[in-house]
């Protein structure tokens, strides 16, 4: 309890020192929104040019973005420091986070807030809010429960492919750049059904990187194209489970590389 | 609890690329790179008793710092052990952290963004401070540092002597046992530099607390440390107090002497050599025996010797002593790696 009372004060104090820059709090806002400009601008023509997509009708697709946006706003609010890592540890911080006694990795959360969340999620909520009014499905307490169970596992998993960056970069802190490619690669392919893409592409998206379990499968799964996507109908709707799995084995590795870091002059 | 600190054969090796000469070089070393050990530090033995302030010197790149990584818990050893408080830092990193303050003189611990006092009670948050003994802490550090000046502004915009100075308090509030300065006072001015070092004697004296400090300020050295350990390309050189240190590197001490005959005949005297002579003029200074002389003792010995007309006194500083030591330190090291 001590732990969440401290993490709510710090968070506090951060965002109140983040309001007296008022300009630079109403940009990173603005930032947050408009990084998410390529999203608002496909589900608008997905809305006004076409009808559907890969087999998906055009309310079906919008469930996609809408998900894996929200679950993104979420991961960059309470866990999205570990993108961008490489200057913190490029500073010499983590040295100054292992002498105190907290988890490091909360302490790297802990270390700003994040104004730009507000931008992504007010996008984020915008877009749900659209896909779900849009939605022909019959949202039952059953169908609710799952969509909110994906949407954290989707911050889950977006949250374990960044933590397993951040811990190359402990390392080799040039791996950093390897955060942006995956930032891009997610707000590219994130938002379409995977089926549409050649399927070398789609397998390298659901097993090599594992994007598909972020929003395309439990989208699949909800709208009723779980048997269509190229995986077992469990493992499509496992998703929220897979990206808690992922996140327990990241944070293993976050420790595991932690007890070798070398430092920064190392 | 006890604030002790034991370090038993504790070494650390790091893993780099050899960069070979050139672009072709370059190429290669991507293609087949060679990887070499460096030992930063290797087999350092040597204790701190609870109370006691200890002075960790070294040139740069000797390992000082590593040792404190290694003792702080940010680093792992290679081989070896270490105990601070009676705990093992790398493997019992937040129990160590309870025990311990650490400042790096190059970086802060203080939230960047946060006036210093918001910084300061989340600090008491963390560690499970009760508000009053952190209030009468707070109070203390506060007389010596006169922190209260500045502790109500942002610590982004506080200048270096500043933010030290509540790095330090940040650092002590919690009551830790034992403390690791490195560098602490590095690009300081004076007057802060004597406040610091004020409080650093106040802790270790009315407090009680252990302290290992790195720095490369001799002044600091004599006036705070009762014993020093050097250390050299990653090796333990000399542990012992200041005294023995001066006497194991180098003349502490020369007496010059114009003698009243130009032609009289030099001799040393007991515990005293005679170091060049140049006509009327000689130079003393003390012999490598058990039984040199202070300065003092060595001035009377000559006037009571020798009819002089002139006589003067030169006292080498700690940093000439250190300087001799680094040098006559790397000799034997430098033999083994060639």
């Amino acid at each position: 309890m001590n732990a969440v009372r401290i993490a709510w004060r710090i968070t506090r104090l951060n965002f109140r020192a983040q309001l007296e820059y008022r300009s630079e709090f109403l940009m990173m806002i603005a930032i947050g929104a408009v990084w998410q400009v390529s999203v608002i601008v496909f589900a608008t023509v997905l809305l006004t040019r076409f009808t559907g997509m890969g087999g998906w009708d055009s309310s079906e697709v919008l469930l996609i973005p809408a998900t894996r946006m929200l679950a993104h706003g979420i991961f960059v609010l309470f866990l999205g420091r570990m993108h961008g890592i490489g200057k913190i540890i490029q500073e010499g911080m983590i040295d100054t986070y292992l002498v105190r006694p907290m988890p490091v990795y909360r302490q790297v959360q802990l270390s700003v807030f994040p104004t730009n969340a507000i931008g992504d999620l007010t996008v984020a909520v915008g877009l749900m809010i659209g896909a779900l009014s849009r939605s022909d499905l019959d949202w039952t307490a059953g169908r609710i429960t799952y969509l909110v169970l994906c949407v954290l596992g989707g911050m889950l998993l977006e949250a374990a492919l960044f933590t397993a960056v951040a811990c190359a970069s402990l390392r080799f802190p040039a791996a950093d750049y390897w955060g942006r490619w995956l930032e891009e690669l997610l707000g590219t392919f994130g938002s379409y059904p995977l089926n549409v893409l050649p399927r070398a592409v789609s397998g390298l998206l659901t097993f090599g990187l594992p994007l598909a379990f972020v929003a395309y499968f439990p989208a699949a799964v909800l709208t009723g194209h779980g048997d269509d996507t190229g995986v077992p109908y469990w493992l499509a709707a496992a998703s929220p489970l897979l990206g808690l799995v992922a996140f327990v084995g990241a944070r293993w590795l976050w420790r595991w590389s932690l007890g070798h870091y070398t430092g920064v002059n190392g | 609890m006890s604030g002790s600190i034991e370090v038993r054969g504790l070494s650390r090796t790091f893993h780099t690329t050899v960069r070979r000469p050139g672009f072709t070089g370059a190429l290669r070393s991507l293609v087949q790179p060679e990887r070499v050990a460096k030992d930063a530090v290797s087999d350092i033995t040597f204790d701190v008793a609870p109370g006691e302030l200890l002075a960790l010197l070294g040139p740069n790149g000797a390992g000082k710092s590593t040792t404190i990584k290694m003792l702080t818990g940010i680093l792992t050893p290679t081989s070896g052990e270490a105990r601070v408080a009676g705990v093992v830092p790398y493997l019992e990193r937040e129990r160590n952290a309870r025990n311990i303050g650490a400042v790096f003189g190059q970086r802060t611990q203080l939230w960047w963004d946060l006036p210093v006092r918001e910084s300061f009670s989340i600090l008491r948050d963390i560690y499970e401070i009760p508000k009053p003994e952190h209030d009468v802490r707070l109070r203390e550090f506060d007389d010596i540092l006169q922190l209260s000046t500045f502790w109500d502004t942002r610590v982004r915009h506080l200048s270096l002597g500043q933010r030290v100075r509540c790095d330090l308090a940040a650092a002590l509030l919690h009551d830790p046992p034992v403390v690791f300065l490195d560098e602490p006072t590095i690009g300081m001015d004076v007057v802060v530099k004597e406040q610091v070092r004020e409080f650093l004697r106040h802790q270790v004296e009315e407090r009680g607390r252990t302290v290992l400090l790195t720095t490369h300020d001799m002044t600091e050295v004599e006036r705070l440390a009762e014993r020093v350990v050097l250390v050299n390309h990653g090796r333990l050189v000399l542990d012992g107090t200041l005294d023995e240190i001066k006497k194991r590197f180098g003349s502490t001490w020369q007496v010059r002497a114009t003698l009243a005959d130009p032609h009289a005949e030099v001799e040393a005297l007991p515990g005293i050599e005679l170091l060049r002579r140049e006509g009327p003029q000689v130079v003393f200074g003390p012999d490598d025996g058990p039984d040199a002389p202070t300065v003092h003792q060595a001035l009377k010995r000559v006037i009571e010797r020798y009819e002089v007309t002139d006589i003067a006194l030169d006292e080498a500083d700690l940093e000439d002593v250190m300087r001799a030591a680094y040098i006559q330190a790397e000799a034997p090291t430098a033999h083994e790696g060639g």
